[in-house]
Formats: structure tokens, C-alpha cells, sequence
């Protein structure tokens, strides 16, 4: 009797996750045909309402296992150079690719490469995980090994602050067996305190070359006190927003020592960076120092999980970047640069690669105030556009929030041009504002790249980013 | 620009806590003041009010102090009491202008409570009592503005904050609500207005997109020392961000 009733469910349990699964994916298929965009999150809502657990029953397909990644910059580029890792030593890579990063996007990406027995098929997932859904999702995919990457003001109205995401993020690790693995940035003091307070030690990294550091945190830093004291930080050195090497006056807290360290960093605009980490040289087509970050954290797990430096080094020759995180495009004989950039710190640096490393001279600013960007836009008041003043030539505000835009930029003594809400006419102006050959830099909020990418698209300059 | 009688006259803004209370773009608050003070012809400048004994407190004609996160703000409380209380209070009896938005709003008032009960004192420069709320406010703001004079009549801002903060006799409100929550979503007014200080919940940055805010800030400040009129500035960018946010209430 018991017997029977334990197969029943059993049963139960492989016709509700193989249900759930065949909505998910009739959904997703649905929404791409009516070009609802590309299906990336719909499935996900539509699985988990029949079958709850439904994330956690594929994740265990898995042959071994996921990597979760979390942050506030940098999400999408280093779970692309981890599953472009993987897949090149031969590897099936589930993940959830669009930017949906929250946990219905990587449910929804689990059940596109689920098969008609309702089982994944894959070896590795890799997700990338918002802040706050982390609790949640790492105890549904109970993950390998979870990467955290930086911890930046981001969308206040959406998360609250930035105390209450380290707190979650700590309770996520800590609730984590001993076999799971936390691969954390040492150089970002408020991961380095939730790393410091876990029961197992953790995996460190960070960057360690201050000849592309600087001295003085911009104003976008966040994470200025100690969380032992209160005391004011000291930071020897500053990489990107407030990650860098820094210690408390009083002695009680400190950068923790990283095993895995990248030195000898030369950066090329947009173009390139190059790092050598434990020995190993890394080139390649990616630019920007947070980059450097990214590539370390990827790097840091691909080496947890013992693939060779010398395959690591070989393979990230070829990376291609996700979309719209530095995407190049030619519109028209003009060359377009794609760089999301959605807060402050994140902004300070495509703005600093843009005018430092790239010398670009023209620009459109894009900043949306939708829900996948964040409502408040307050958060532009702490972006140091000053770099474009007596360097850019040509600065278009574009955006729903443009006339914002043009106000910070009037303050910081840029002269831009009228703020265009359209996306259209913020191209028309674009091309008619520039010349053939010439090099324009887009750097915009989530949604705001999605409408200018849309444009390009309806123009036929660029192909839908779900076939990218 | 600007009047030439003023041409060497000094404009000091005082940002108290710049590195620990300034979460919603409080910069933007500052850089409006400077620039615009600039514009007005003023010789401009910011003196930062960090932790610890501040000096130049008497010099300032604005004050800002801005909203921080709860760690931040709890790193200032016993600060503000011990080294900033006495020489704010002087500068405001002399003159002397403040914009406090959210937590500094709330810190300038009698007391936050928490959801515990818990008091947090502040220091009762400004007639307001400050409740911890279970639902937070969060959106666009569009207050009808009680002062007197001042063109356009609305304000426009952003708010984020659980506090539900009611005023005493002493302090008016600063505006009625027409869009959002405002102090406390239940008497539809925003902030307080008592003397020559302006407590509110409107960040967004608020100044940028208020400029005739920013000039009445500063035009207050400055009639201590008998300046006149501010010159006319072209806002036109300003005012197109204000009235944006208006059309966007409207059209919901
Ligand atoms: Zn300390």
C-alpha cells in the first residue's frame, strides 16, 4: 500500500515537472511567434505556476551541476565568458542569456533546453541571479559554486539598500552546504564582508596593479566605512567605483588576501584588454578595467572547477561580447559602440573608457526610467559626466528621461544637444551630427539600449538580440 | 552675468555629511546651488561637513544635508548632536538657509521611531515627528508649493521612504500633494517649510529640475547681507525636466 502510494507520487511528480515543462516551452515558442520579444522570462512564470519546484527538479539534470552569479555590474559578461569556457571544452551549457536574470528568466532558460521527456539536457547551468532573488534562487538550484561579484548602489527603488542586499546575499551563502563553493571579489569591501563572516573560507580574488588604479574614490562610492567601526576606509588603491585595496585605521578590518590576483593590466579603449593572472597571459577583444574583473571572476571559476590555464588563456581569444555590453555595430558607414551602463559606477567607467582609452568624441546618452532600469533616476547626479566636457564633440541626451539627462549634462558644463525621447530621430540626429568612418559611443540604461537596438533592428542594421 | 554690485560677493554651501548622507544624488543638489550661484554672479564654493569638528559653519549661506542608508545615518547621529548642532542653530538664527531631504529631513525633526518603538533622536531644529511606516512611498512627486511667490508653482520629485513624518505648529508644510504620498500619504501635504529651513522627501535630484527653488534658497541666504534681486537665468532645460514629470502625472 505505502509502496504504491509512493510510486503514485513519484509519478505525480514526473507528470506535473514533464507539464510543467511542455507549457514553458509552448509559451516561449508562442511569444517569439507573436514577437513579444524573445521569450525569455513568459515560459519561466507559466512552468512555475504548475510545478513550483520545477527549477530545482531540472537544475538536479544537470550532469555537473550550476554556477550562480551575482552582483550589481558585470552579471552578463562573466556568465558568458564562463559558459563560452565550458562550451569550448566540450560541454552543454544552459543559461539564461538575455539579461532575464531573474529567477523565472533562468527557469525559462532550463526548460528551453529541456527535451520532450521533460528532462535537461545539459552538463552545466549557468545563471545569472538579481541581488535580491538570490536567497530564493540558490536554494532552488543548489549551485557548485556562487560568484559575487561587486556591491554597488543600483535601482534603490527596486531593492532597497545596499545593507539589506548584503545581508541577503550573506544568508544565501551561508545557507549553502559545506560543499558549495563562494568565489567572492576581495577588492569590494562589502563583499569582503560577507565573505569574512561565512564558516568556510571562501575563494578570493582580485586585481593587483595600481598602475591602472587611482587614489581618490569617485563620488559614486558606496562602501566608504568600515563594517566593524564605522571608521572612514583608507584606499590605497581604487579600480572601479569603491573595489580596490583598502583598510580600516583602527586595524579590525581589511582587503582579504586573494589567491587569484591579475597583474600586468594593459588596457585598449574598447578594443582589448590584457592580464596575467597566476602566470598565464590573457588578451582579448573586451575593453574597459571592469572587464579585467570580469574576466577574473570567470577565470576564478573556471580554475575551481580545474579547467587549464592554457585553454582558458587560448579560448577567451575569441570571446564575443553579450549583447548591447559593448556591442559594434555599422550604421550607415558610422561606426556604433553599444555599452549598457546603469549606474554609477558602472557609467563612471564606460564613460572613462569611452573618453581615456577610446578617445571617442561622439556620444548618445541614453537613460530610460522603466522598471528594468530603475524609476528613480536621481542616480545620474552621481555619474561624473564631467569627463565628456572638453573632450566630447557631439553629446545627444536619448531616452524617456533625455530632458533629465540634459539637465545634468548643462551642469556639468557639457554642451549637448536637445534632448531627443525618441529613438528615431535620436539616430537620425546621430547620422546627420557625424560623418562617414567616424565612431559614435552609445552608452545607455537596460531598456533604453533595447529601443535604440529596436530601431536598428526596424532599420535592418542589426539582427534581434534572442538571435545573437 | 548677473549684477556687477555682486560681481566679488562669496556664495558658500555647506554639504553636511558628504560622504556618508548623500544616496539619492544629493549631488545634484549641490552642483545646481554652485552653478547657479556662479551664474547669478557669485563666487561660489562647497565646504564639506564631514565627521568631526567642523570649522567654516558660520560662512555658509545653504545648507544640505541629504539622506543615507541605514548604516550611514546611524555612523552620524551622536556627530550631528555634538558638532554640528550649536553652530546650525546659530547659522539658521542669522540666516542661514537649509535643504534637508529625507534622512537629513528626518534627522533635523524632534524623532524617528522605529517599527519597534525605538526613538532616535534628532535635534528639533525643525517642528516634525517621524514614524517608521510598513508600506515604503516610492514614485514621482508633484507638490503645489505653499511659498509664497514662486513661479512655476509646483515642484517636482522623486520620493523613497518608509517614514511617515507629521508636522508640529512651528513648521508649515512645504506643499499640497497632487501626485504620491508626500510627508506621511495620509494629510496629501510634503515637507515643511519653518524659518529658513525646507525639510522634504523629494529627491529626484530636487534642485535641477526646481530651479526657482534653487533661486529662492539662494536669494534668501544672501538678503542677510542685503543683496537684491537675483538676474534672470535661461531655464529652459530646467523647467522642460519639470514639466515633463508634470505631463506624466497628468497623463496617469
Ligand atoms: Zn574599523
Amino acid at each position: 500500500m505505502l509502496d504504491r502510494d509512493l510510486a503514485r507520487r513519484r509519478f505525480l511528480v514526473v507528470i506535473r515537472k514533464t507539464a510543467a515543462v511542455w507549457a514553458g516551452k509552448a509559451t516561449g515558442t508562442l511569444s517569439r511567434i507573436t514577437g513579444r520579444g524573445g521569450g525569455t522570462t513568459l515560459p519561466g512564470d507559466v512552468a512555475r505556476a504548475i510545478d513550483p519546484k520545477i527549477l530545482t527538479r531540472l537544475a538536479q539534470d544537470l550532469t555537473y551541476g550550476s554556477v550562480v552569479i551575482t552582483g550589481t555590474n558585470g552579471k552578463t559578461t562573466t556568465a558568458r565568458l564562463l559558459s563560452w569556457l565550458l562550451e569550448g571544452a566540450g560541454h552543454r551549457v544552459v543559461s539564461n542569456r538575455a539579461g532575464a536574470n531573474l529567477i523565472f528568466g533562468a527557469t525559462a532558460a532550463a526548460l528551453n533546453r529541456a527535451g520532450t521527456d521533460g528532462r535537461l539536457k545539459a552538463d552545466w547551468g549557468v545563471f545569472e541571479i538579481d541581488e535580491a532573488s538570490l536567497p530564493k534562487a540558490a536554494a532552488e538550484i543548489q549551485p557548485r559554486a556562487t560568484l559575487v561579484l561587486n556591491l554597488f548602489r543600483d535601482q534603490l527603488d527596486r531593492y532597497g539598500e545596499l545593507e539589506s542586499i548584503a545581508k541577503k546575499i550573506e544568508q544565501a551563502l551561508s545557507a549553502q552546504p559545506e560543499t558549495a563553493r563562494a568565489i567572492l571579489n576581495a577588492d569590494d569591501p562589502r563583499v569582503a564582508e560577507i565573505g569574512l563572516n561565512l564558516s568556510h573560507k571562501p575563494l578570493w580574488y582580485g586585481l593587483d596593479d595600481t598602475s591602472v588604479a587611482s587614489k581618490t574614490l569617485p563620488h559614486a562610492a558606496d562602501a566608504r566605512t568600515c563594517p566593524r567601526c564605522g571608521s572612514s576606509l583608507i584606499f590605497d588603491a581604487v579600480y572601479v567605483g569603491h573595489d580596490g585595496v583598502y583598510r580600516c585605521p583602527k586595524g579590525d578590518f581589511a582587503r582579504p588576501q586573494p589567491e587569484i590576483t591579475a597583474t600586468d593590466i594593459m588596457l585598449d579603449g574598447f578594443e582589448s584588454i590584457a592580464l596575467s593572472i597566476d602566470g598565464t597571459r590573457i588578451e582579448m577583444p573586451l575593453g574597459g578595467l571592469y572587464n579585467c574583473y570580469n574576466v577574473l571572476a570567470a577565470y576564478a571559476v573556471a580554475r575551481s572547477i580545474d579547467l587549464a590555464p592554457s585553454y582558458i588563456a587560448e579560448r577567451l581569444r575569441t570571446f564575443k561580447a553579450a549583447f548591447g555590453r559593448q556591442e559594434r555595430i555599422e550604421f550607415r558607414g558610422r561606426h556604433l559602440v553599444l555599452v549598457l551602463s546603469k549606474n554609477p559606477a558602472g557609467f563612471n567607467e564606460t564613460v572613462r573608457t569611452a573618453v581615456e582609452l577610446a578617445n571617442g568624441k561622439h556620444f548618445v546618452i541614453g537613460l530610460n526610467d522603466r522598471k528594468a532600469d530603475g524609476t528613480d533616476v536621481s542616480w545620474i547626479w552621481d555619474v561624473d559626466f564631467e569627463q565628456l566636457r572638453d573632450h566630447a564633440s557631439l553629446v545627444i541626451p536619448a531616452g524617456v528621461r533625455a530632458h533629465d539627462l540634459a539637465v545634468r549634462l548643462k551642469y556639468a558644463g557639457v554642451a549637448a544637444e536637445a534632448p531627443q525621447t525618441d529613438p528615431g530621430k535620436a539616430l537620425d540626429l546621430l547620422i546627420k551630427s557625424t560623418s562617414e568612418g567616424d565612431t559614435a559611443y552609445l552608452l545607455c540604461t537596460y531598456t533604453a539600449m533595447l529601443d535604440l537596438r529596436a530601431e536598428l533592428v526596424r532599420r535592418g542594421w542589426a539582427s534581434p538580440y534572442w538571435e545573437t | 552675468m548677473g549684477l556687477a554690485i555682486l560681481g566679488n560677493m562669496k556664495f558658500t554651501v555647506g554639504w553636511l555629511y558628504p560622504d556618508l548622507m548623500n544616496i539619492y544624488g544629493d549631488r545634484g543638489n549641490i552642483l545646481t546651488l554652485l552653478r547657479r550661484a556662479e551664474w547669478h554672479g557669485f563666487e561660489a564654493s562647497v565646504v564639506e561637513l564631514g565627521r568631526g569638528a567642523a570649522t567654516q559653519m558660520d560662512e555658509v549661506d545653504v545648507f544640505f544635508f541629504g539622506g543615507g542608508q541605514d548604516r550611514e545615518q546611524a555612523l552620524i547621529y551622536d556627530d550631528l548632536r555634538q558638532f554640528k548642532q550649536a553652530s546650525l542653530q546659530q547659522a539658521v538664527e542669522s540666516g542661514a538657509q537649509v535643504l534637508a531631504v529625507c534622512g537629513g529631513y528626518q534627522l533635523l525633526g524632534h524623532y524617528y521611531q522605529t517599527a519597534d518603538g525605538e526613538r532616535y533622536d534628532g535635534i528639533g531644529l525643525i517642528d516634525v515627528r517621524t514614524e517608521a511606516g510598513k508600506k515604503r512611498f516610492i514614485g514621482d512627486v508633484v507638490v503645489l508649493s505653499a511659498i509664497d511667490g514662486l513661479t512655476p508653482s509646483t515642484l517636482v520629485g522623486f520620493e523613497n521612504h518608509s517614514g511617515r513624518t507629521f508636522l508640529g505648529p512651528n513648521a508649515r508644510p512645504l506643499g499640497k500633494v497632487l501626485k504620491g504620498h508626500g510627508n506621511n500619504g495620509s494629510d496629501h501635504q510634503e515637507g515643511c517649510v519653518q524659518g529658513g529651513v525646507i525639510g522634504t522627501y523629494m529627491h529626484g535630484s530636487l534642485l535641477p529640475k526646481n530651479p526657482h527653488l534653487a533661486d529662492h534658497l539662494i536669494a534668501g541666504a544672501l538678503r542677510r547681507r542685503g543683496g537684491g534681486a537675483l538676474s534672470h537665468l535661461d531655464d529652459s532645460a530646467e523647467l522642460a525636466a519639470h514639466g515633463w514629470v508634470l505631463q506624466r502625472a497628468q497623463r496617469r
